[in-house]
């Protein structure tokens, strides 16, 4: 495993995709919401952008800061990693790399499994970058130096955003299963279409990739309320799901 | 938009990958002589039995036996879609047979072990090579995947790019090397850790004359110490001057040998193929 894990590094580490995404989910992402709560809060209170900031703040200070970014990451973090784990693992297909990696000693799965680890570790890197960019760029928003009552929406706004990554691990399966990246892109914007429709139709609490964002406060306090324990634990099954079907499709594709 | 190749000296010295200034070997030092015994110490090379596989209606592989021996060049010729790719990729397990095995060295290679594998260096279809990564972290990653420590991987690296004449090209990212050269980048990787079995797919296509010479070299020192090399070619006269047998397949199947020795081995090969096509009673594409 260590050799995949040097490996897969390098690779992720060296590649375009995995930049643009950690700039603009790291930095944007934080910035954005800096942004909105400055427009909302110092700004007058009848502009459209102030109208809707507003709606999306739930108590005041770093509370409703925090909170505001968890939303927003909820749904950057799935599209962003998701973006990043089509590339991972559908590039071996498109760029006609995977034949090299075949007949080696270090066996197909292993590789898959390497993937998910550095991911995993750039998925937790990521949200702690986002956290560390959103304390830096509070000043712009005008909120004091940050207190104890920081800690709690801090903890959610990285829960939210490893949730939002690891729920993406399926679409590795699809790209391997489809043979490229852009299966898996399809896939992605499939699953937040679907999402959107099953939250309307109101069982939104029962689809993880809506549960996530409901906890975070997007659809208001009560909706958020109605997230249970039991909701949130279907986002590392789903995780889980991904990673084991898209291990064993890694043991045994073949090249054709 | 095109990106021109790098033409930039070897920046490597500093560079993440880590390698240390290359020293170009010169060609007589690829040493020629046996350095192993040729007769196997696990088994008899690569053995093919009876190996069937088709898509849909069509036999892409058509009851192939095929036996290559440690110590010899072995070469797979056919006309495009003949189905040599296909052979080679159910010889090394991409591909599942319909029907028939495969043994690499007396073990099969369904469930091949770890330790089987190491012994083997392949360069089929695309050459191994991440277009971010530069020439000589392609080949450093390419020794770890092989099982290699790190140390001795950069060794390895060092030793590839110097012997396929790559180290004006080796901090350059892959993307930016021409196709000759990300030809030559894929077969150090195959020819990383000597291993005992080569499996290489049209290995001179993309390359200059300079470059066909220099991978007849290295493929007769690879078999001199000892590594069963199965190549496989359009060119019949690159695969006289140095293959040991040469096996010809046509519509996936293996329809005759050729004599390296021979003279006029084109007349020969389109007679073998045209043979076949009668029988079949079907005319030459």
């Amino acid at each position: 495993m260590g050799a995949a894990l040097k490996v897969e590094w390098l690779k992720l580490r060296r590649s375009r995709i995995s930049l643009i995404t950690a700039v603009l989910v790291g930095i944007g992402v934080p910035a954005l919401t800096a942004g909105f709560l400055a427009a909302a809060t110092r700004g007058p209170a009848d502009t459209p952008l102030a109208i809707k900031v507003n709606a999306m703040l739930v108590g005041e200070g770093w509370t409703a800061y925090l909170g505001m970014l968890a939303q927003i990451l909820s749904v950057m973090s799935f599209l962003g990693v998701g973006f990043v784990v089509a590339w991972c693992f559908g590039r071996e297909f498109t760029d006609h790399t995977i034949t090299g990696l075949y007949a080696l000693p270090t066996s197909l799965a292993t590789i898959a499994a390497a993937k998910y680890v550095v991911l995993l570790a750039w998925s937790l890197a990521l949200s702690l970058i986002t956290l560390a960019a959103a304390f830096a760029l509070a000043p712009f928003a005008g909120l004091p130096a940050p207190t104890t009552e920081a800690l709690e929406p801090a903890a959610k706004v990285l829960a939210v955003g490893v949730n939002g990554a690891v729920l993406a691990y399926p679409l590795a399966f699809i790209a391997s299963a489809a043979r490229g990246y852009l299966p898996a892109v399809a896939g992605l914007i499939l699953i937040v279409v679907v999402t959107q429709i099953l939250t309307v139709l109101g069982v939104g609490a029962w689809v993880p990739y809506a549960a996530t964002s409901l906890w975070a406060g997007m659809g208001g306090p009560a909706a958020a309320a109605t997230i249970e324990p039991h909701h949130l634990a279907l986002i590392p099954l789903t995780a889980a799901a991904g990673v084991a079907s898209t291990l064993w499709w890694w043991r045994r594709m073949q090249v054709v | 938009m095109p990106v021109p190749e790098c033409s930039q000296p070897d920046p490597v010295s500093g560079s993440p990958s880590g390698i240390g200034p290359v020293q170009m070997r010169p060609l007589h030092a690829v040493d020629p002589t046996p350095v192993r015994s040729t007769t196997d110490p696990g088994g008899g090379g690569l053995d093919a039995s009876d190996l069937c596989r088709s898509f849909g209606v069509e036999r892409a592989v058509d009851h192939v036996d095929l036996h290559v021996l440690p110590g010899q060049i072995h070469a797979l010729v056919g006309l495009n879609g003949a189905g040599k790719t296909t052979l080679m990729r159910l010889l090394l397990g991409m591909l599942r047979p319909d029907r028939g095995s495969v043994a690499i060295f007396g073990h099969s290679v369904a469930g091949a072990s770890s330790e089987l594998w190491r012994r083997v260096g392949h360069m089929l279809d695309t050459a191994f090579g991440y277009p971010e990564l530069t020439a000589s972290e392609n080949l450093r990653c390419a020794a770890l995947l092989r099982g290699l420590p790190e140390a001795t991987a950069r060794t390895e690296m060092n030793t590839g790019i110097s012997d396929l004449r790559l180290s004006r090209w080796a901090g350059c990212r892959t993307r930016t090397l021409s196709t000759g050269n990300r030809q030559r980048l894929g077969l150090a990787c195959a020819l990383i850790g000597e291993p005992d079995l080569l499996v290489l797919d049209e290995p001179t296509t993309a390359l200059d004359p300079a470059g066909v010479v220099l991978v007849r070299t290295l493929l007769r020192a690879a078999a001199a110490r000892g590594t069963a090399v199965l190549v496989s070619s359009h060119h019949l006269d690159e695969m006289a001057r140095i293959a040991d047998h040469i096996t010809v397949m046509h519509r996936g199947r293996i329809v005759g040998a050729l004599d390296p020795t021979g003279v006029d081995l084109e007349r020969t090969f389109f007679d073998l193929v045209l043979t076949v096509d009668e029988a079949d009673d079907r005319p030459v594409e």
